[in-house]
């Protein structure tokens, strides 16, 4: 009976398996292999039928000169071959200069943004960790940016720094025209969408450090800094390691705010990795180029990833 | 009683209200003159007569009748560019021949992807392309679209449109080796507008004399067009407010227009003028091995002077699109802009544009420095030539390899290719289809009346500075040659991206350029380089 019970939840997550197995693995996989071929696609016409084209009651149908419109049916045949070609295409999105210069800017993107969330959001939830007139009307309304779409985001802040009449005109900023400035335009619009997550969930988290901890702190000293440093970020040391590996696997496939703000310019200032494979693959069909590209940020992401568990779990031993 | 009879008044009325536009027809009026109104849903009225329209249709024929069609373009809307045309004709050319017309529309970006996926796969979900003209090196290199006079080009049945009515420069793009695929639509290229009350202004022309010691006058070079643009620029001589204004505005954004700018003003730069050789004519590529030109002394000397250009605009115009660029010189805040056809009909648009019967237009004027590819000198001179260019899509439509109502796919394209229906298009800045024909043309050049123009609203100086600028533009002995080779995207996105790198200042003149040409062996390497060779000599027609 035990038994059964047990097949009968594989049952039941058998249509999930399925599920993450069709639109993950598999495609996963095959961008793996498209990664380490070539491929020729190739449609071959192997017969053609002129057939007469017939009106509803089934006659045909003719031109203006009398004669019968006919038209010709195609059989034909999808020949599709791949070549292995081993590491090729890797190689070439290693020495190709752009992907270079797009995986320069994604690294510093993700490094400047995530750590200046992490500081602001640490500092917003440190300041709303306390009772406050409106408090809870106040932490609805800095979450609603979490909620808006990135691509719509982009098109809202190419409006605020539209450099001629936009809102922020008066300052005379190159925003979006200026590869110096391009960059932090596109952080400054990731640190307004994300920084209220980073928020939320550190406010979470202070709220959930029992008073009396605190309290005992306060027994010993009366430095809030040393209170800080010494109680409440160790124990909320796991929370901002969890967030900030949340966050740099979401900046690192930076595309949205792109494609609506810069199209990855002026030049090739703001373009992200995945903006740069997207492009290669829809733009250009070079999906084999894309593949290997996408493959070797997905490495350099987990491989920060794993550093970062292996730090975290030393930390707990 | 009264009420009864006043139901059944309503009753009948309600009924003959729905029943007499079925019988009338509610988007086509066969008259007895011989020609047949087609009306618009928002009631406009472009009348043809029956034989332009095909002897196929008539008020109990209706040719296609049970047939679906479904194509493919660009998404600009229900009013927007190059789609807007395609949901105008839809429910006139379904009332005409019985058929449905589905349209698949998609982003610019995704238009490529989109097709070529159809067409490799041969699966046949879009009967019919509007592609742009650069998309031609794969569509013709897979053989996946259909010659028209296969499918009733040249017969009387359906839209009477001809190749003939096209100029030269512009019929090869829609053609390849003399063999006809494409039904024309669009007409690209660019040229020059200017503010003509600013130009004939005689107290700016006071000032312009003081300050440079020259008259103030239409520019012939681009040197001279240079000049008058930084004069212009941060004054206020557009004196409807207190903004300053500018020279030239551009648009400049990288992954949309700006390439364009580059190819149209650098033609004058970089091909050497005389009859098409290894050395005269060419632009991109030596046709002999494709080695790139594209940093040869003249194409750098044209990126400077672009660059020279750009400063005398507003500096955010390096993130600009078409849209932000117009916009400032329609609201008449620029001197000079130089784009597509859509410029010169949105200014007639007062909804958009105050410079309405102020809005010049010539064909962009030369430079007076030239690169020599065969003696590998720069050559001044002191008459340049004009050189034209069909820079941009072209849009127009092409029908599958793999469509199976070809027929039906051609008749509806060329129905928007009959001369009424063109002219209307062309007149209308917000379609996107720019004129070309010859019949867009004012007399002596075409056959176009004043009349016609006045109907939609054009300012008679502008129609006519508009027309002469495009004539001499299409019909110029020497035009930038046309890149439709395969993997034409990826040498132009390359290219583009690194142009915009030097516009910005990311990148100097030399490496940018250099840059671009070391991408391009890549490219054609990784492509195929007798493959792409033998493309390019066909495509521009060029025999060792």
């Amino acid at each position: 009976m035990i038994r059964w019970d047990k097949r009968i939840k594989l049952l039941f997550l058998l249509p999930a398996v399925i599920w993450v197995l069709t639109l993950t693995i598999a495609p996963l996989f095959f961008s793996l292999y498209l990664s380490f071929t070539d491929v020729k696609r190739e449609v071959v016409i192997t017969g053609v039928e002129e057939i007469p084209v017939l009106d509803k009651d089934g006659n045909p149908k003719t031109r203006s000169d009398g004669s019968i419109r006919t038209k010709k049916v195609k059989q034909k045949e999808l020949q599709i071959k791949y070549d292995w070609v081993g590491f090729k295409k890797y190689k070439r999105v290693v020495n190709d200069q752009e992907y270079q210069d797009a995986a320069k800017f994604t690294f510093i993107y993700v490094i400047i943004s995530v750590f200046v969330e992490i500081i602001l959001g640490l500092f917003l939830a440190f300041l709303f960790n306390r009772r406050i007139y409106g408090r809870g009307f106040m932490r609805s309304l800095m979450i609603l940016p979490i909620f808006a779409t990135p691509f719509a985001i982009g098109f809202m802040f190419f409006t605020i720094l539209f450099e001629i009449s936009g809102p922020l005109a008066w300052m005379g900023i190159p925003f979006l025209s200026n590869h110096n400035w391009a960059p932090f335009s596109v952080m400054l619009v990731d640190i307004w969408q994300w920084t209220p997550f980073c928020f939320l969930v550190f406010l979470a988290a202070l709220q959930g450090i029992p008073d009396d901890l605190i309290e005992a702190a306060t027994l010993d000293t009366k430095s809030a800094y040393k209170i800080w440093t010494s109680v409440i970020l160790p124990l909320l040391q796991p929370i901002i390691v969890l967030v900030i590996l949340l966050r740099v696997a979401e900046s690192a496939k930076l595309y949205d705010y792109i494609a609506s703000l810069t199209k990855g310019g002026p030049g090739t200032a703001t373009q992200s990795v995945s903006f740069l494979v997207f492009n290669k693959a829809f733009k250009m069909n070079d999906f084999g180029y894309a593949s290997a590209g996408s493959f070797l940020m997905l490495i350099v992401v987990m491989v920060f990833v794993m550093l970062f568990f292996t730090r975290l779990r030393k930390t707990y031993e | 009683m009264i009420n009864k009879v006043i139901t059944t008044f309503v009753t009948l009325l309600s009924a003959l209200a729905i029943a007499l536009p079925a019988v009338a027809g509610k988007h086509v009026n066969w008259k007895d003159d011989g020609t047949v109104d087609l009306i618009h849903e928002d009631g406009t009225v472009i009348n043809i007569t029956r034989e332009q329209l095909g002897a196929a249709y008539g008020p109990d024929e209706k040719p296609f009748e049970g047939e679906t069609i479904t194509v493919l373009s660009l998404d600009s809307g229900p009013k927007g560019g190059i789609s807007g045309p395609l949901y105008s004709a839809r429910p006139i050319w379904e009332e005409l021949s019985g058929a449905k017309v589905e349209l698949a529309l998609v982003p610019f970006a995704d238009l490529y992807s989109k097709m070529m996926l159809d067409m490799k796969n041969g699966t046949g979900l879009y009967d019919a392309t509007i592609t742009g003209a650069f998309f031609y090196g794969d569509l013709v290199d897979g053989n996946y679209i259909i010659p028209v006079e296969d499918i009733g080009y040249g017969t009387p049945d359906y839209g009477q449109w001809s190749y003939d009515s096209i100029p030269p420069n512009l019929r090869k793009l829609h053609e390849w080796n003399g063999v006809g695929y494409g039904v024309m639509n669009d007409f690209d290229g660019q040229v020059f507008y200017y503010r003509t009350d600013a130009i004939n202004n005689p107290e700016m022309a006071a000032q312009y004399k003081a300050e440079t010691g020259d008259e103030l006058k239409v520019p012939e070079t681009l040197q001279e067009l240079l000049q008058i643009s930084a004069f212009f620029n941060g004054k206020n001589w557009d004196k409807g407010d207190d903004e300053t204004d500018y020279g030239t505005v551009l648009h400049l954004k990288v992954g949309e227009q700006g390439h364009y700018h580059f190819q149209s003003l650098s033609a004058s730069f970089a091909i050497t003028p005389g009859p098409l050789d290894k050395y005269h004519g060419v632009y991109w590529f030596d046709p002999d091995d494709m080695t790139p030109l594209i940093n040869s002394p003249g194409h750098k000397a044209a990126l400077n002077f672009l660059k020279e250009l750009h400063l005398t605009g507003p500096s955010a115009q390096i993130g600009w699109s078409l849209g932000e660029a117009w916009d400032v010189f329609l609201r008449g805040k620029a001197v000079f802009t130089f784009s597509w056809g859509d410029v010169g009909s949105l200014c007639q648009d007062e909804s958009r544009s105050n410079i309405k019967g102020v809005c010049g237009s010539i064909a962009i004027p030369s430079s007076t420095v030239y690169y020599d590819h065969e003696k590998k000198v720069m050559v001044e001179t002191d008459n340049p030539v004009t050189y034209g260019n069909t820079t941009g899509g072209t849009w127009h439509g092409v029908v599958s390899q793999f469509s199976e109502n070809p027929e039906a796919a051609y008749a509806y394209l060329a129905f928007m290719a009959t001369e009424p229906w063109h002219m209307w298009s062309a007149a209308n800045g917000w379609t996107g289809v720019d004129p070309g024909a010859y019949f867009n043309y004012l007399e002596p050049n075409g056959t176009a009346t004043m009349d016609q123009y006045d109907a939609y609203g054009w300012a008679p100086t502008d129609i006519q500075m508009y027309s002469d600028a495009y004539h001499e533009n299409y019909t110029a002995p020497i035009s930038l040659e046309y890149l439709r080779i395969v993997c034409t995207p990826e040498y132009w996105d390359i290219m583009d991206k690194n142009l915009s790198a030097a516009m910005s200042g990311q990148k100097t003149t030399d490496e940018a350029l250099d840059d671009t040409a070391a991408s391009w062996e890549e490219i054609t390497d990784r492509c195929g380089r007798d493959r792409v060779l033998n493309m390019y000599q066909e495509a521009i027609g060029y025999n060792q």
